[in-house]
């Protein structure tokens, strides 16, 4: 006990909180971090789930929908704490912690300013040890936690209570999360302190706070190893076919191919569905989900989004290892190539 | 059937024959497509290619065909099993990113428009029956050469269409290109020889003989027959050229040209089905000039007109495979269109040739006997005569040119003389080489017709001498001037010596030689020519003494 984030560990948490995220609008990141430093006043408490009591309630707590909107649509400040004291009536009993569902860019931040307002502690942690696009493709999933009941908080004073089966939180909530401005802050995955010490991926927020320290490593943010694939100028982005028609996942498939800078020169594939799931060199599978694969720009360091990727532009092609639960049979079939419709 | 083809028509298909001529024709194949075909693989999920095995087209369906990620990895799957090629529906990858993957892991891919399925049974078919897929091709050429007709520049047209990666061109006997593509002659040497033989020689081989002795195989030298310099297998670029040559007839039997194919295709039957296809060119080639031969035997001003073009233009610079200037590939030239004309008309156009001349005679002071309307009868009497050779209309008369030497000429040329109606002299040329030196082959060939003289007469320009000209001297209408300047003489010279004396002494050049000749004593000549002078005759004066002594020989001939 007693690790406290104050403004300057934010600022070395938002900075490693960026190293691998994909998806970030620079605007709403900003916003996000803005929001964060004037709540964070003397500083948030980091626990780690098993310091906890465990019949504490903890609250998993993050942004859902579209970053750019987050950024076009101010949020009103009070959404988070409006979530979470959402799903404590629906319960009937005050959370004790605050969890995130993953720690990329706004998402890393939304958890903390809901901890500021709460007056809570923030887990040290989080449910999947990168990003996913689905709120069910968590740690928390694999290990039997249910999203449902969900709250969710919109910029406008929404507030939907959400309870169903685990599998359908996602299919109800996007409709939902459209109407309300494209953003919303939802609380989570309620769980004791001991489910929630079993099922996280422990100490990535120390981890980030350190890898976001000035002068360390890229590689400090990725606690189970990063390798990096090749670099890569990219020749083309194509829309792509043949993978998650049937899925729901939020944005189109669509296809970055690069030629490698040196080396072998291989002609490299980068199948992404709102996430890189696939890479290919020279037909050959050299990495996909679960594991994280990330284009990291040559020119600034900045992790380039799928949505950015332009021919022209040189990227190193980087891909952090996922925690191993992802990469157990239950897990693949959560997060791996087959979840995104890739069969290989 | 199997024993009338060549070895090649057994062999396995390649990929890019496939593509090229076969049940894939229209497909964009990205590769070299060398590799054989033995089967065909329906592949719809990437654990089928455990058990694709080599030599195989593997035709993508479904999940495997579902996106360019699904078709990079299966085209590195083919590479893995040693496919022949990946043939994948179009839209599946974008062909750029296809075509840098073919290249780096030397895998053909082929991207079709149609139902992958249907393909894959065309492909099975193909690759189970090479010869029946090549035999298919053979046919199609065929109706498509049925189609063109009689008509050079169609049949090469078709050739050239039908016959993908292979360039093909018809040359003329001496190696220059009539129609077709030039590139079919890239990588042979320029040939520039003398022809092998006069138009009109029976005693030639059968061409077929000669096409026969033309190697089938492909990546072998193509050896030429004896008179052909050089031989056109190269290699250039890493990449074995083949060609293949089949000779063209004409309705006589002689060589009117040869249809000379190349290409760069490893696969090993394609040679000889293009031999087969070029075969089938020859009869629609060898009509086309017995039809341009009767067409100008019907029309002697065609051909006449196309002869004085030939003599006037200047030639075209139809140098080949030495053009430093890039062309497009495989245009089809359009050469000059009378040199064409008169190869199709089996006319010699280069080498050493002859010029001739026939001089109908005329009586003194009366008209020719022939009149314009005579020369389709003239062409038909000395073509027969002469074989396929030009007749012009000159003077009265006709010219023309041969590739035979002037003796043969001469002889031939006597011939047509005597099967004419007409009383005609004949006069042959010198030979010279090309149509440019025939100018003045042609005025020898005057000067001797018109020293020829008498009916049926034919010289020779280059045996042609002072007796010759002495000879076309017109005797009979000279014989009445003569008298009449020798009449002093003749009045004084009651037995014809001193006209004989005279003679002697102006062909002998002196009164000795002449007193020899004529067996009487010196002084015998001295006292007539005496008489001679006092009859008013200065053999001083040179004028008089050659007035004289063509006085004499037209008087005593």
């Amino acid at each position: 006990m007693g690790r406290l984030i104050d403004r300057d560990g934010l600022g070395r948490f938002s900075a490693g909180s960026r190293l691998f995220a994909t998806g970030a609008a620079q605007s709403s990141y900003n916003l996000a971090y803005d929001w964060a430093a004037s709540v964070v006043g003397p500083g948030v408490e980091l626990v780690a789930a098993g310091e906890l009591a465990p019949d504490t309630l903890c609250v998993v707590v993050s942004l859902v929908g579209s970053t750019t909107a987050l950024g076009e649509q101010l949020p009103a400040g009070d959404e988070p704490e409006r979530a979470v004291r959402a799903l404590e009536r629906r319960l009937g009993e005050r959370a004790g912690a605050v969890a995130a569902l993953n720690l990329a860019a706004e998402n890393a931040l939304i958890p903390l300013i809901a901890a500021a307002g709460l007056g809570l502690p923030l887990v040290d942690g989080d449910g999947t040890g990168r990003v996913f696009p689905l709120v069910e493709q968590t740690t928390y999933t694999l290990g039997g936690m249910s999203a449902a009941p969900l709250a969710l908080a919109g910029g406008l004073g929404e507030l939907v209570l959400l309870e169903t089966a685990a599998d359908r939180v996602e299919e109800l909530l996007r409709p939902v999360v459209l109407s309300v401005g494209g953003w919303a802050v939802a609380a989570c995955y309620p769980m004791a302190a001991r489910d929630l010490a079993r099922v996280l991926v422990p100490g990535t927020v120390s981890l980030l706070m350190r890898a976001g320290e000035p002068g360390a490593p890229r590689s400090a943010a990725a606690p189970y190893g990063v390798r990096t694939l090749c670099r890569g100028r990219i020749q083309a982005v194509e829309g792509s076919t043949g993978h998650g028609g049937e899925l729901a996942l939020p944005s189109l498939p669509s296809s970055i191919v690069l030629r490698e800078s040196e080396g072998l020169r291989r002609l490299v594939r980068l199948e992404a569905h709102n996430e890189i799931v696939l890479a290919l060199a020279d037909g050959a599978v050299v990495a996909t989900v679960p594991d994280q694969i990330c284009m990291v720009s040559t020119a600034d360091g900045m992790v380039v989004d799928v949505d950015k990727a332009e021919p022209g532009l040189e990227v190193d092609i980087m891909v952090v290892r996922a925690a191993p639960v992802w990469h157990t049979d239950q897990g693949l079939a959560l997060g791996g190539p087959r979840a995104f419709g890739i069969t290989l | 059937m199997s024993g009338v083809r060549g070895p090649g028509w057994e062999a396995p298909v390649t990929v890019a024959e496939l593509v090229n001529a076969g049940p894939l024709a229209g497909a964009r194949m990205y590769g070299a497509g060398e590799n054989p075909v033995r089967g065909v693989r329906i592949v719809d999920e990437p654990s089928v290619f455990a058990t694709v095995t080599p030599h195989t087209a593997v035709v993508l369906i479904g999940t495997a065909a579902s996106g360019g990620w699904a078709v990079e990895m299966a085209m590195r799957r083919a590479w893995e099993q040693a496919a022949a090629c990946v043939i994948a529906p179009a839209g599946g990858l974008s062909e750029g990113s296809g075509e840098v993957l073919a290249e780096r892991l030397g895998v053909t891919l082929i991207f079709v428009d149609e139902d992958p399925l249907v393909v894959a049974v065309r492909v099975a078919s193909a690759a189970s029956r090479p010869d029946a897929a090549r035999t298919q091709l053979v046919a199609r050429c065929a109706t498509r050469l049925a189609e063109a007709g009689a008509s050079a520049r169609r049949v090469l047209g078709v050739l050239n269409a039908e016959l993908p990666g292979t360039s093909v061109a018809f040359l003329d006997r001496y190696g220059a290109t009539l129609a077709g593509r030039r590139d079919a002659l890239t990588d042979q040497p320029t040939r520039r020889e003398t022809p092998r033989a006069a138009m009109g020689d029976t005693s030639r081989d059968k061409p077929h003989e000669a096409s026969r002795d033309t190697p089938l195989e492909a990546s072998r030298a193509v050896s030429r027959e004896a008179p052909h310099e050089g031989t056109g297998e190269t290699v250039s670029a890493g990449r074995s050229r083949w060609s293949a040559e089949v000779e063209v007839p004409d309705e006589e039997g002689g060589v009117l040209g040869t249809l000379v194919a190349a290409g760069s295709s490893r696969s090993p039957g394609w040679p000889a089905v293009v031999r087969t296809v070029l075969e089938l060119a020859v009869a629609p080639l060898t009509a086309w000039a017995a039809r341009e031969r009767l067409r100008a035997s019907r029309d002697f001003a065609l051909q006449a007109s196309l002869a004085e073009r030939l003599l006037t233009e200047p030639e075209p610079e139809p140098e080949l495979g030495f053009d430093p200037a890039p062309r497009p590939q495989g245009g089809v030239e359009d050469t000059d269109s009378a040199r064409a004309a008169a190869i199709a008309l089996g006319w010699p156009i280069r080498g050493p040739l002859t010029a001739y001349r026939i001089r109908p005679l005329a009586e003194p002071g009366q008209a020719a006997p022939v009149g314009p309307g005579d020369g389709p009868l003239a062409y038909t009497l000395i073509t027969a005569a002469l074989g396929q050779v030009p007749v012009l209309t000159r003077g009265d008369g006709w010219a023309g040119w041969s590739a035979l030497g002037p003796s043969d000429l001469a002889e031939r040329l006597g011939q047509a003389l005597r099967s004419m109606p007409w009383p005609c002299a004949g006069g042959a040329g010198a030979q010279v080489e090309g149509l440019g030196g025939l100018a003045e082959s042609l005025l020898g060939a005057e000067a001797a017709a018109y020293v020829a003289g008498g009916a049926g007469v034919v010289r020779r320009a280059d045996r042609m001498g002072p007796a010759e000209l002495l000879g076309a001297l017109p005797t009979a209408a000279l014989r009445a001037p003569a008298a009449v300047v020798l009449r002093p003489l003749l009045a004084i010279d009651r037995d014809g010596t001193l006209l004989e004396t005279l003679g002697a002494v102006l062909d002998e050049g002196g009164a000795l030689r002449a007193a020899e000749r004529l067996g009487v004593h010196r002084n015998t000549i001295t006292t007539r020519l005496d008489r001679i002078k006092s009859a008013g005759f200065d053999l001083d004066d040179a004028p008089t003494r050659l007035a004289l002594q063509l006085a004499c020989h037209v008087m005593l001939r």
